[in-house]
């Protein structure tokens, strides 16, 4: 009996023509891209330009460094040729480059969804320091803060053959992000279910909350993905 | 692809930053929104105001959104406490029952569909228009409560939870408001 009414109420909704105005439709609608425009968003305010500042002051430190011998080297360019090289070679420029918060561009790319080597990249760079920064590059994918979020970023997206190269390596499987967000968490969100599978094979802990005290399990479940419930659950997920 | 995401991997990725996510989120769920305040409201001018309240809300608080509830259910909310809202601010001025009745216009809508044949069509619209209006008349608990489900898609636990009634109270209104459009629909035929 509950179903004919409702039968009914939907078929009298199909016939009716009325609808809200194309106006309202685009000005909601601009208002929302308008807003992915806008640099901040809430989630995060502070920890956004932080990065910024320090990345910016190493990056003039290091400039400094060593546009300053050649100003003041009283030698001629010849001799100095002989004597010093004219760029620092690839793994003193990565040392230089140790003083910045080197977890920071990382940390970044996991929000973004870029990935390491695209995110290491600073526009602006001097030319000869590219061969430095590739080093960087490679040596930040290794270093263990790194490599958790490349391991949430790799579980979110369902890159598995990352993954498992990942977990193949010394990474912690459940450490969060700013957000209390562990890999399986992120992979379960995002309907990954055969990263929710790897995970959860190597040891990833099926109860982890988030900073909201949202599981896993109930994050799958309001993302509706039944196998990655089914998964969970048979992990022991509550 | 991002027409079979979830609507809540869609906010999600609005969230993010992308626009096309909300777009589609909003297609999906802009009739059963609109139906919902239109139909308590009965007044579509005002239902177009706090339907841009709603959706302006959802924009800016995406990022807080936890999956924790289901992205309709999260949604109906912020349009149930707009509505209320409204409904308080209307009654320091006038009585609510005073902001409009559109059902005629409704009616002429439904009037105006082409689609169907002659004869079909106009039984159908009579009895479309008829439950409309019966549901409109529906006091106004029942009514939203009813309009929360089938528009919703909301069970009854949800129901309770957003208009802060007990479950058993909400069962009641629900069975209620069914006896009446069905009693309603009796009259009509």
């Amino acid at each position: 009996m509950t179903e004919d009414i409702d039968e009914i109420y939907r078929r009298a909704s199909a016939l009716d023509s009325s609808r809200p105005s194309e106006t309202l439709r685009r000005k909601v609608l601009d208002h929302a891209a308008a807003l992915t425009a806008a640099p901040p968003r809430p989630a995060a305010p502070r920890a956004r330009w932080r990065p910024a500042v320090f990345g910016t002051l190493a990056a003039a430190a290091l400039a400094g460094l060593l546009i300053m011998p050649r100003v003041f080297n009283p030698h001629p360019p010849s001799e100095s040729a002989q004597t010093l090289p004219q760029t620092p070679p690839p793994e003193a420029a990565a040392k230089s480059r140790a003083i910045a918060p080197a977890d920071e561009p990382a940390a970044d790319a996991s929000r973004t969804g870029a990935s390491g080597p695209k995110a290491a990249a600073q526009p602006g760079a001097a030319p000869q320091l590219g061969a430095a920064a590739a080093t960087e590059s490679a040596r930040a994918a290794s270093r263990p803060a790194d490599r958790s979020a490349t391991l949430r970023s790799a579980a979110e997206t369902g890159d598995v053959r990352q993954l498992r190269a990942l977990l193949g390596a010394q990474v912690r499987i459940d450490a969060p992000d700013a957000r209390g967000r562990t890999a399986l968490m992120l992979a379960a969100l995002r309907g990954q279910a055969e990263s929710v599978d790897l995970l959860l094979a190597q040891g990833a802990d099926p109860n982890a909350a988030d900073a909201n005290g949202t599981t896993p399990l109930q994050a799958a479940l309001a993302a509706d993905q039944p196998a990655i419930v089914a998964a969970l659950r048979r992990a022991g997920a509550r | 692809m991002l027409a079979d995401d979830s609507d809540e991997a869609l906010i999600g990725r609005y969230a993010r930053g992308d626009a096309a996510a909300f777009e589609l989120l909003y297609r999906r769920h802009e009739m059963r929104v609109w139906r919902y305040l239109q139909r308590n409201l009965r007044n579509a001018a005002t239902a177009d105001e706090l339907m841009q309240e709603v959706w302006f809300a959802v924009a800016r608080d995406a990022a807080r959104y936890l999956p924790s509830a289901r992205f309709t259910t999260w949604l109906f909310t912020i349009a149930h406490n707009r509505m209320v809202d409204s409904i308080r601010a209307s009654r320091r001025h006038s009585n609510f029952e005073s902001l409009g009745h559109d059902s005629d216009e409704v009616i002429r809508h439904l009037t105006a569909d082409p689609s169907a044949g002659p004869v079909a069509a106009a039984v159908a619209r009579d009895e479309a228009a008829a439950l409309i209006r019966a549901v409109e008349e529906l006091p106004r608990e029942q009514r939203e409560a009813f309009l929360l489900q089938v528009e919703g898609d909301l069970d009854v636990e949800e129901i309770a939870r957003i208009t802060g009634s007990s479950f058993e109270t909400t069962k009641s209104r629900l069975r209620y408001a069914r006896t009446k459009l069905r009693e309603l629909l009796k009259e009509y035929a």
